[in-house]
């Protein structure tokens, strides 16, 4: 029975994990290729495009911080949710990241004529997927953010739990442990002279 | 041998042997998700981040194009350091040349206005060897060695997509699991799409 909750678990956790893992391993070749990509896209990083540009008619705070500021203007044009900012509502500009996982956006406010200029990232899947991996963390203000922030959590579990589970169920497998011993110590010693050589 | 047990042996022999790398980036995926954590637990020992190893009168002249890593791999020389580093300008007063092992690591920091090279050695923490390990691959050493594991990164990638074949294709033999496992399959999947649109 605890054979069977073992390898049950191993497969059921992989089926529905398996997006996230697609998404790891296809994300970390972009990363270890990043050359190559990059020549590929012309060697600059993703530009960013006009999108439209347009009179802000909200009121903000006198005494409003950057964040408060750009909370504020992303819930007046429905694109609330994660960002990163720059500059302060009363200086120049303040320019705001919305980090959309699949269309970022860069919104810059000029107060001194209360033009908002909104402009998204072009597409490129190398960065798209790198921007995947790097998502993390309970550092932002967002619930959503934290449920992603978990589901990355359970990925990490997951990858415990297979490896465990894996040489659990390898064990039980009578026939396969004289050449799954020779893998596991040759990936091993592999992995233990990197440690000490690079 | 049949296809079947072809499938099944790929499956658990490439699971064995990178069963190092696959543990090591699950657990140190854990310190980069909850950073702050290992960041509080080691500010509690006092000890400094960086510790100056020297700071002396220094000149090179750094390019003008995108390529740093020349200025930068003499800096490295100059400083009697050996092995994989990045480097990267801050902005044009400063040109920071990041040395680094599995263990250690050093930053030099050349001063242009001042004519000036700063190194300082990292402390030595735990986490820091984890998110290390995680964080190495590409093939811009120009070693050996560092194309050998950033080769074995690749090989982790493949593996984790030969996983999924294969599991599916594992999965989908065990007719008693099917119900099961595509309401797993399509639940994950829809899940993580509505990530994509809400997030």
């Amino acid at each position: 029975m605890f054979s069977k909750i073992i390898r049950r678990s191993h497969m059921y956790l992989a089926l529905f994990l398996m997006p996230w893992v697609l998404m790891y391993a296809l994300s970390t070749m972009a990363m270890n290729h990043r050359e190559f990509f990059r020549k590929v896209y012309g060697g600059k990083p993703a530009q960013f495009e006009k999108e439209r540009e347009q009179t802000y008619t909200g009121l903000l705070a006198a005494n409003a911080t950057p964040s408060q500021a750009a909370v504020q203007i992303l819930r007046d044009l429905n694109q609330d949710g994660t960002f990163s900012v720059q500059g302060r509502p009363d200086g120049e500009r303040l320019t705001i990241f919305r980090q959309d996982p699949v269309i970022p956006r860069r919104i810059t406010y000029t107060p001194k004529d209360g033009r908002l200029v909104i402009e998204r990232q072009i597409f490129q899947a190398p960065a798209f997927l790198e921007r995947m991996h790097r998502r993390r963390g309970f550092q932002h203000d967002y619930l959503l953010e934290d449920t992603w922030a978990s589901t990355v959590d359970l990925v990490i579990i997951a990858m415990v739990f297979w490896g465990l589970s894996g040489l659990w169920m390898w064990w039980e497998l009578r026939a396969t442990r004289g050449w799954g011993l020779v893998c596991l110590l040759t990936g091993a010693t592999l992995f233990g002279v990197f440690l000490f050589v690079i | 041998m049949t296809f079947n047990l072809l499938v099944r042996r790929t499956h658990i022999y490439l699971a064995l042997f990178l069963l190092p790398w696959f543990l090591m980036y699950g657990v140190s995926s854990l310190v980069f998700s909850h950073s702050s954590y290992f960041n509080e637990r080691y500010k509690k020992d006092n000890l400094p981040q960086w510790t100056v190893r020297f700071d002396r009168p220094y000149h090179i002249d750094i390019p003008a194009d995108d390529d740093l890593r020349p200025a930068g791999a003499k800096i490295l020389e100059e400083a009697g350091l050996k092995g994989a580093f990045g480097v990267y300008r801050p902005n044009a007063e400063k040109l920071n040349v990041y040395w680094f092992n599995f263990w250690d690591a050093t930053q030099l920091t050349y001063f242009v206005k001042e004519n000036r090279l700063l190194a300082e050695d990292r402390r030595f923490r735990w986490d820091h060897i984890l998110t290390g390990m995680h964080a190495r691959g590409g093939f811009v050493q120009g070693s050996f060695l560092d194309d050998a594991w950033g080769v074995l990164v690749d090989i982790v990638c493949l593996a984790m997509l030969v996983w999924i074949a294969t599991g599916i294709y594992m999965w989908w033999q065990l007719r008693q699991t099917r119900l099961w496992g595509s309401l797993a399959l399509a639940g994950g999947c829809a899940l993580f799409v509505a990530f994509l649109g809400m997030l």
